[in-house]
């Protein structure tokens, strides 16, 4: 797969362009090349895009930018060394010879995602792309998705989308003067620029943010030189010493980025500008008419003489320093501290702070000291940081007079402030101190953050006879007002507000008293409410809350309250809850967190959602909460649990093994219940009622007559869509309830960061947390689909998260409760034709091998055992069918489970190694996943030629967007091969020996690998699969040891054997 | 340029009315020396001169001004304008009493001609600004035997809004650029304080000085990306709360209005030009916000 780059190309004069800069976008996609070196000029890219085939893959993703031209660069990237063979080695060097080879290093170019080798190099690579001019790149980049990462748009863009909505916003704030720039040097024009205003602080801190994650590909680019030359109409290549002089073997440092970053968004903020500027010079003199036609023009050329020009930069530098300074890496900070005891006077202390860190901070005196040298603030170099502090200090007397007095010395260091004076920094200058690029430290009591606002400061704990399970209930409480830190009561409140000063002190902290306090304070003592676990809930999961109007600086939660505030809110991991009586079986420390998470809400009676990734066990948990209830003799009422129908098999096989003692009933199949009596006769004295979700919604009026105790979905991505029929009856069933009706969701994807699908999950589980579908979608869906609004995501998971328990097979403390390779049976069932078809192939086929001589009959017994394989995996492989026909997913209930399962480890970014012994069978599924994804699925099989295999091999091991799937028949894909990418190993259809499965699964897991891999092996229930699997595990040492590696014993077995192992089972 | 001195003698600008009082006092102060001169009849006519567009250009060059004033001749007459360059001396004793003030280094790093320069001249006896007009020197190449001429009268004229494109130039008419004069106030600077740091060492406070914070040679940190080569294409920010919602500025602080007036003398012939020239771009600045945040708001539509 490609994935697309963008890197700026800073302007540059050529015979055809008057030095615009433009984006150059680029893309590349792994294939084997061969390592290369720089010659006289860098070596071409080996895995670039040409510039037709980026053309039409950009249409195609609806991503190609108007106003391109095809371009080349010298990138600068990181890159491998690796040793030519000698015959490619030979032919570089012949390539080299006209220029002068500098180096002999040859080697490849590293792309995004790749492993990083231990030593890396840099090299400058030449890069075709296409040159996006700036005012088509502000509009392109407008247009990337702001947030979240896509298959085929590298990091660096979603930067380049956040650097350009910056430039909007300056551009809207109106935060931007015309500039004049001077001419580079001979030939080059002067310009006329719009350059955008840092001095705000707001601005300077993004420009930080920016600068410190600056993905370096996004400016390593030197724009490549034309290499051919015009002579007498005739294109002639340039001579050699020419193009070398041209495109020297040079890289580009990397540097930090400050300068750069804010470099790039003035192009930005120019071309946004520029291209909607529509100049008027009516009765303007010719020098503002020239500056103002320049400014609306594409290139912004200024048709002024040198001194002309040289009089409206000056002019033009003069009014923009009036607002703002340099980029520098420091500033100016002014630090106010508090009176000593008694005293009156405040003092405001000088000093230089990082710009990248506020924290960093050393004193005036540091800086004068430094002198000419250059300052090392933390990792932060600062070049003449007394010019910096005094430039800040001078840009300070503008906005705060009062400095002025404290800088008659030459070399202030600090200066006393009258309360008076205090009061005005801490109230209005010090904000307008920040605008000019001045840093301002008030005492923490006065800061201005939520601490130096009036609150509350509480104490509760559960009443004595409460058990803490019903969010209603009343709290034992207490509460005192207060504020910076301190706690202080109405009284005190009102004498230090009757002092009719704005800075009071108080216990020995200066305060800040606003003028509606008093009023808020007296009308909350007032009230004197009650609060309730739900508001200690609610006031513990995020920061600020506020009680009628007053912030909760601090609350304090009695032992046994603060056990269940932890609970809630997953700050420690759930009590375990070890395996109920009755289950068959061990839960892993883990699954036992699980199970007390589960039973923790259920006492609560909120709904749950057991979000584990795939593989950790979420059945099993789920079966033993219903046998924790059975046991604890809660559960007196059905439990309804919907799935897709290619997982209930798997439920039921499952719940016969763990849990034999729950009563577990299909509703399901033609004979099923058709009305409400009926059906409750049917589940009399049954605990778990199985349903799809497709009869769940034909059937919806029946089943809404049952008084469930619980309602159970799994796959609960089925009812994202809040609309969709399924999802909404889904969703009603939970809420209808004459008694309480737990609801547990159960997912392997990661619901929390799926915004979109969050409102109709908790719409089923708990319908109040989040609201209404359209608050929902203005409040949270729109702002962070759109724009990866953070700050609505954090509100938005803290709501969420009391209710959502994920665990990864990759934390820490998962894995080393994994063992390395998990094994996992799928048990699927049969379509109706898979079922016909074998009923039928074993009724023909067993009476033809009874009547055939014995000679014949151990190959006809062989040849029946592999169709059945064949129609349990498809019956358009066992019919021999070579064509993917429309209705093909629905003809496999195995196929069906398959394509659920892939879509997770897809949706994960997992890779997944899929064996199966039939090579038809590869081929089918090859073209059937590749139509269903639209991306490349390799399959490896017998007659894939040496160099093809490799290739495979290497693209997926290496390639960091190679193929998630990789098809591989098991006898040619078993052995020798090296797929430790792999995390998933999927058996989709059964060998009788597992010796030779486990050779296979070996591809993927290797001694000392750190990941776990995931085994599933696909058993079509009731078939001579599930037999296979029963054989191989009752005498798995036997097969092993008496069977080999073959087929062979099959055939010898009797007639009456063999219809054991054949017949279909029902069930 | 509303009208000549002679029927309004105290006039202090060669702006319209509306400007008064706004004129940075470098600008007042020059006007005083001019409406200083007795020949108020010569300077009338001079100001017609100066109002009709007379002036083709006035160009600082190095310490002395060069102009040309098209006359009742063919090609236009040459000007020049210095002042008396103070001597290195005159200079060391200017530089020394600006660096007795942080206050006088922070203006002039910052931008801002500070309103008590004459107090740092005063030290070497000298001025910035001249003191009378006959300091101010002149050449023209009219025929005129008279000094000054109306040429150089008109030249004054515009001078005083010419010193608000760059009030440092004053500087360098005195000899020294706003650079060099930066340099040299930052090595003063530093003379001065190896001075208290000798003092200090017998001081109590010279812990204060020898801070390790101080560093005599760049040291070459490498880049994180040096250290960690993923770096070259990873980011994992997201958008800044700030610019989730994009709307115009709530305080009409727009980047036209902090920056004020555009410091570029007057066009006497386009006498509403820079009013013009301002508003416009304001206006289009409100059209061009509109526009951003329309293509803001529909950003992954």
């Amino acid at each position: 797969m490609s994935l697309l780059h963008a890197t700026w190309l800073p302007a540059i004069r050529t015979p055809t362009s008057s030095g615009r800069p433009a984006l150059l976008i680029w893309a590349d996609a792994w294939r084997v090349a061969t390592p290369a070196g720089p010659g006289a000029t860098p070596a071409i890219h080996p895995f670039t895009l040409n510039p037709e085939d980026l053309r039409a893959w950009l249409s195609e993703k609806n991503l190609l930018p108007n106003g391109i031209i095809d371009a080349t660069a010298c990138l600068t990237l990181p890159s491998r060394s690796v040793k030519c063979k000698s015959k490619a080695k030979h032919s570089v060097e012949k390539s080299t010879e006209s220029g002068k080879s500098r180096s002999n290093w040859t080697g490849l170019p590293l792309q995004a995602g790749e492993p990083i080798p231990k030593h890396c190099e840099w090299w400058p690579w030449q890069v075709q792309g296409l040159a996006v001019e700036p005012s088509a790149a502000t509009a392109w980049l407008s247009n990337l998705p702001l947030s979240g990462s896509h298959p085929d748009l590298g990091d660096e863009l979603r930067w380049w989308s956040h650097l350009q909505r910056w430039a909007l916003s300056l551009v809207t704030r109106e935060r931007w003067l015309p500039q004049v720039e001077l001419s580079k040097g001979e030939g080059y024009p002067h310009r006329a620029r719009w350059v955008p205003l840092l001095n705000r602080e707001d601005d300077r801190r993004r420009l930080e943010e920016l600068a410190a994650q600056l993905p370096l590909v996004a400016t390593c680019a030197l724009p490549w030189r034309e290499p051919t030359g015009k002579r007498s109409n005739r294109t002639t290549r340039l001579r050699p010493e020419a193009m070398q002089a041209a495109n020297p073997v040079a890289s580009c440092r990397p540097r930090s980025g400050r300068l750069r970053v804010a470099n790039l968004l003035e192009d930005l903020v120019d071309a946004q500008l520029r291209q909607g500027f529509e100049p008027n010079t009516q009765a303007l003199d010719p020098l503002l008419a020239a500056w103002q036609e320049a400014l609306g023009s594409e290139t912004g050329i200024l048709t002024l003489s040198d001194e002309e020009a040289e009089r409206l930069a000056t002019a033009s530098n003069h009014w923009k320093e009036g607002v703002t300074g340099n980029v520098a890496a420091a500033r100016a900070c002014l630090e106010l501290f508090t009176p000593p005891e008694n005293e009156d006077l405040w003092t405001l202390r000088f000093a230089l702070q990082a710009e990248a860190d506020p924290t960093l901070k050393v004193p005036a005196a540091t800086a004068w000291a430094t002198g000419s040298q250059i300052l090392q603030l933390g990792e932060v170099q600062v070049e003449h940081p007394g010019e910096v502090l005094l430039e800040g200090l001078g840009r300070a007397l503008t906005v705060f007079e009062p400095i002025a007095r404290g800088l008659d010395s030459p070399t202030p260091k600090s200066m006393q402030l009258t309360p008076a004076e205090a009061f005005v920094l801490v109230r209005t200058a010090a904000n307008q101190l920040r605008d000019v690029g001045v840093g301002v430290a008030l005492p923490p009591s006065l800061s201005g953050g939520l601490a130096s606002r009036l609150g509350l400061s509480i104490k509760a704990e559960l009443s004595a006879t409460s058990r803490g399970f019903t969010l209603g209930e009343s709290l034992d409480w207490n509460w005192e007002l207060m504020i910076g830190g301190v706690t202080l009561t109405l009284r005190e409140l009102e004498q230090l507000a009757g002092k009719r000063s704005p800075l009071v002190h108080h216990k020995g902290v200066w305060i800040e008293l606003r003028p509606n306090d008093l009023k808020n304070a007296e009308r909350f003592c007032n009230a004197n409410p009650n609060i309730s676990l739900d508001d200690a809930l609610r006031l513990t999961a995020t920061e600020g809350d506020t009680l009628m109007k007053l912030p909760v600086h601090r609350l304090e939660a009695g032992p046994r309250l603060q056990s269940v505030l932890e609970q809630y809110h997953q700050q420690k991991a759930p009590d375990p809850l070890p395996a109920p009586e009755g289950f068959i079986g061990q839960l892993r420390p883990y699954q036992e967190r699980g199970l007390g998470w589960l039973a923790f809400l259920n006492r609560f009676d909120q709904g749950a959602c057991l979000a584990d990734d795939m593989g950790l066990g979420k059945t099993i948990q789920l079966l033993a909460f219903l046998q924790h209830l059975k046991i604890e003799q809660e559960l007196k009422r059905p439990v309804l649990l919907i799935a897709p129908t290619s997982v209930l098999t798997n439920w039921k096989r499952e719940a016969l093994s763990f849990t034999p003692e729950l009563n577990v009933y299909e509703h399901y199949g033609p004979k099923r219940p058709s009305s409400s009596t009926s059906l409750k006769q049917a589940i009399q004295s049954m605990d778990l009622i199985l349903t799809s979700y497709g009869l769940m919604q034909r059937d919806s009026e029946i089943l809404k007559t049952i008084d469930w105790q619980g309602v159970v979905i799994d796959e609960a991505q089925a009812i994202k869509n809040p609309n969709a029929k399924q999802s909404q009856a889904t969703r009603d069933i939970a809420k209808e309830s004459k008694g309480n009706r737990f609801r547990i969701a159960l997912t392997g994807t990661p619901v929390e960061n799926r915004v979109s699908e969050l409102w109709a999950l908790m719409d089923f589980l708990n319908p109040r947390v989040l609201g209404e579908e359209d608050f929902f979608r203005q409040r949270y869906r729109l702002p962070i689909e759109r724009y990866g609004d953070m700050a609505s995501l954090k509100d938005l998971k803290a709501r969420v998260s009391p209710f959502i328990l994920r665990r990864l097979k990759t934390d820490k403390a998962i894995i080393s409760d994994l063992p390395e390779k998990v094994e996992l049976s799928e048990w699927v069932g049969l379509s109706k034709e898979q079922q016909s078809l074998y009923r039928k192939t074993v009724e023909d086929t067993l009476d033809a091998i009874a009547r055939s001589p014995r000679g014949q009959r151990h190959g006809k017994v062989l040849g029946l055992l592999t169709r059945l394989k064949q129609i349990c995996n498809h019956p358009a492989l066992a019919l021999k069918e070579s064509d993917v026909e429309k209705e093909f997913v629905n003809r496999s209930a195995k196929l069906q489970r398959l394509e659920e399962i892939l879509e997770e480890v897809i949706e994960a970014g997992d890779r997944a190694l899929l064996f199966t012994q039939f090579a038809e069978w590869g081929h089918l599924l090859q073209s059937y996943l590749q139509q269903k994804w639209g991306f490349e699925v390799p399959f490896l099989h017998g007659s894939t030629t040496k160099r093809d295999r490799q290739a495979m091999v290497d693209r997926f091991q290496e390639d960091p967007r190679g193929p998630q799937i990789f098809l591989l028949s098991l006898k040619a894909g078993g052995v020798g091969l090296n797929l430790t990418r792999a995390s998933h190993v999927f058996h989709i259809d059964r060998w009788w020996n597992p010796a030779v499965e486990n050779q296979a699964t070996d591809r993927a897991y290797r001694i000392g690998q750190s990941k776990r891999v995931m085994v599933h092996k696909f058993i079509t229930s009731g078939s001579v699969e599930e037999k296979i699997d029963q054989m191989i595990r009752e005498k798995s040492r036997l097969a092993e040891d008496i069977i080999g590696s073959g087929e062979e014993w099959l055939g010898n077995m009797g007639v009456s054997e063999l219809r054991e192992l054949v017949a279909l089972e029902d069930n | 340029m509303t009208s000549p001195p002679i029927n309004n003698p105290g006039i202090t600008t060669a702006l319209s009315e509306d400007g008064l009082g706004q004129q940075p006092w470098w600008v007042e102060q020059w006007m005083e020396l001019i409406n200083s001169y007795r020949f108020k009849k010569r300077l009338a006519r001079a100001w017609t001169y100066a109002r009709e567009g007379n002036v083709t250009s006035i160009r600082f060059e190095g310490r002395r001004v060069h102009a040309r004033v098209q006359g009742t001749g063919e090609d236009p007459y040459k000007v020049k304008l210095w002042l008396d360059v103070l001597s290195d001396e005159d200079w060391s004793y200017v530089l020394e009493a600006l660096t007795q003030k942080a206050r006088w280094s922070a203006q002039l790093l910052a931008g801002i001609m500070p309103a008590d320069i004459e107090r740092a001249f005063a030290a070497s006896g000298r001025r910035l600004f001249p003191f009378k007009l006959q300091e101010v020197r002149s050449e023209c190449s009219c025929p005129d035997k008279a000094n000054p001429c109306k040429h150089i009268s008109a030249i004054y004229f515009l001078m005083g809004d010419r010193f608000s494109e760059d009030p440092f130039v004053l500087f360098q008419l005195r000899g020294r650029t706003r650079a060099k004069l930066l340099l040299d106030l930052a090595e003063q600077r530093r003379a001065v304080l190896a001075n208290l740091a000798n003092a200090a060492k017998v001081d109590e406070n010279h812990d204060e000085f020898s801070s390790s914070a101080i560093n005599n040679e760049i040291t070459t940190q490498p880049h994180p990306a040096v250290v960690d080569p993923s770096l070259w294409w990873k980011y994992e920010g997201n958008l800044n709360a700030d610019l989730v919602v994009i709307t115009p500025t709530m305080d009409g602080e727009t980047g036209i209005r902090s920056a004020g007036d555009l410091p570029l003398a007057e066009e006497p012939k386009f006498p509403e030009a820079r009013q013009k020239f301002l508003s416009h771009l304001h206006e289009q600045g409100q059209v061009l916000a509109q526009q951003a945040m329309l293509q803001a708001m529909s950003t992954g539509e």
